[in-house]
């Protein structure tokens, strides 16, 4: 019978890292790369050499981009793969890591992600479509808010105070690619760019790249590193889409599939959640993924968020980084920074963002396809 | 003279070329690829006149979009299909949201002219009068 990844080996994140995620910039992905690398292996305390595989999520710098990097961190001759996934492209590059950790291939890899905004390019499926030229992810998200506030007759006013919540996480992260606190105001009165959507209820699509260098207890123990600082990974589910009924929400409903399976493999319930980083390019789907990850049920995430219960020290902490609307969505990079976010915060390390007592997170990516992502990490 | 922008995809009745599995899955647009329900394929798949008639879903105005050959604002539908799909495109009124359940069908409009002068006439949605 398959095994959950609870059953095998214990893996722990030992070390997290960024290059802060920008606006689109001359820097190339190199150094980006190189310099989230090598702020995990400092966060570790260990060296390149140590690092015995390697996963390169990217999902718009094209073929074979890893090699490139790599080797100005010495080339040791590491197993080297890249993984695109689309906006769950860090998340599977992760999962990946995990794997072979657990399965006891190898004791210490790495997971970095790295992006520069580029092009999206995806082939013809053969099959022609009426207009999804015209229906860009803002106006697929604007369907889904517009269906929301119908459904659960909130304004979209309360909807918009995810970004508000978002940004102001956001302000107090260095490595966010925004990081100004705004207000309802600001936030509404921004551009609109579909029905209520304003851009600052967006995520700003930048550059930038995070790693994650995850090791079993051999690991740890040959290379001295510092178990209380280890974070263990006690789940990682992931699952594609099937046919839903007409009108469902694929991503909602795939979000609550992943999740049910990730929390009962690691018989963790909803309420054991401090932390929770989560998809949310598009404001509205912060509160359908909260809903479905089972925080509350459908229809009553605005309430829990106007009384504060999503925020840093109040019963969950939801997007603490600031989320894909503040700290921002490189792409390649995104579920790896969450993964380190969570880290930080399971450690008593995420300083002003700090949610008190953090000790279980959960990290939630979807990607187009649609793919869906769920990891879960404990402090020991 | 008219001609169609995607005869592929509707007939100039205004009706959809859908497609219908054996196992009772209907899909739009039809295609050979293999069914999304059960994975059968070839003969098993043949193609189904999907009425140009549903119910909104959903609509949204977009105020800003990338491609300069659409120009905003536009608006976009989502329509439960009568025979079963879901479907998104444009709506006739590129100004106005519609309102959720509304009974929606479909209408052919000029969305530009062809090489001999010919209107090109592209698929949309509006509300049943």
């Amino acid at each position: 019978m398959a095994r959950t990844l609870k059953d095998l080996r214990p893996v722990y994140v030992v070390g997290v890292g960024w290059h802060r995620y920008q606006n689109p910039s001359e820097t190339p992905y190199v150094t980006l790369g190189v310099t989230a690398i090598r702020d995990a292996l400092a966060d570790a305390h260990m060296d390149w050499p140590a690092v015995e595989s390697a996963y390169v999520a990217t999902a718009l710098l094209g073929m074979a981009s890893g090699r490139p990097m790599l080797r100005h961190l010495g080339a040791t001759g590491v197993p080297l793969s890249h993984i695109e996934n689309a906006s769950a492209s860090g998340s599977t590059a992760f999962r990946q890591a995990c794997i072979e950790v657990a399965s006891g291939l190898t004791d210490v890899s790495l997971a970095v992600g790295v992006d520069k905004r580029n092009p999206v390019r995806r082939d013809s499926t053969g099959m022609d479509n009426l207009a999804e030229d015209a229906i860009a992810q803002f106006t697929h998200f604007s369907l889904l808010t517009n269906e929301y506030a119908q459904r659960h007759k909130v304004s979209f006013e309360d909807i918009a105070r995810v970004a508000v919540k978002n940004h102001r996480n956001g302000a107090k992260n260095k490595n966010a690619q925004r990081q100004q606190e705004r207000t309802l105001e600001e936030v509404l009165g921004g551009k609109k760019v579909a029905g209520s959507l304003t851009a600052l209820q967006c995520t700003p699509v930048g550059e930038g790249a995070a790693a994650a260098i995850v090791a079993s207890e051999d690991g740890i123990k040959r290379l001295g590193l510092d178990t209380s600082r280890a974070i263990r990974v006690i789940g990682s589910t992931a699952r594609s889409e099937r046919v839903y009924a007409a009108g469902l929400g694929f991503d909602a409903v795939l979000t609550k599939e992943t999740t049910t399976i990730a929390l009962q493999e690691a018989q963790v319930s909803p309420q054991e959640l401090d932390i929770i980083e989560l998809h949310d390019a598009f404001t509205v789907e912060e509160l359908h993924y909260i809903e479905n990850i089972g925080i509350c049920p459908e229809g009553q995430g605005v309430h829990l968020l106007k009384e504060g219960a999503l925020d840093i020290g109040g019963r969950c902490a939801v997007n603490p980084s600031g989320g894909l609307i503040a700290m921002g969505h490189p792409i390649g990079p995104t579920g790896i920074g969450q993964i380190g976010e969570i880290a930080l915060q399971l450690r008593g390390e995420a300083g002003a963002r700090q949610h008190p007592k953090a000790r279980t997170g959960l990290a939630h990516m979807v990607g187009v396809g649609a793919v869906c992502y769920v990891h879960l990490l404990q402090r020991p | 003279m008219e001609t169609l922008l995607k005869p592929s995809l509707y007939a100039t009745d205004g009706t959809l070329q859908g497609g219908r599995c054996t196992c009772g899955h209907v899909f739009f647009p039809m295609q050979g690829h293999g069914c999304e329900v059960c994975g059968r394929h070839g003969a098993d798949l043949q193609p189904m006149v999907l009425k140009g008639r549903g119910k909104l879903l959903s609509s949204t105005i977009v105020h800003l979009h990338i491609d300069k050959a659409r120009t905003a604002p536009f608006t976009i539908g989502k329509i439960a299909l009568a025979d079963g799909p879901v479907v998104r495109t444009l709506l006739v009124d590129p100004t106005r949201e519609i309102e959720p359940g509304t009974a929606m069908v479909t209408a052919l409009v000029p969305a530009g002219a062809g090489e001999n002068g010919q209107t090109i006439l592209d698929l949309r949605f509006t509300p049943e009068t």
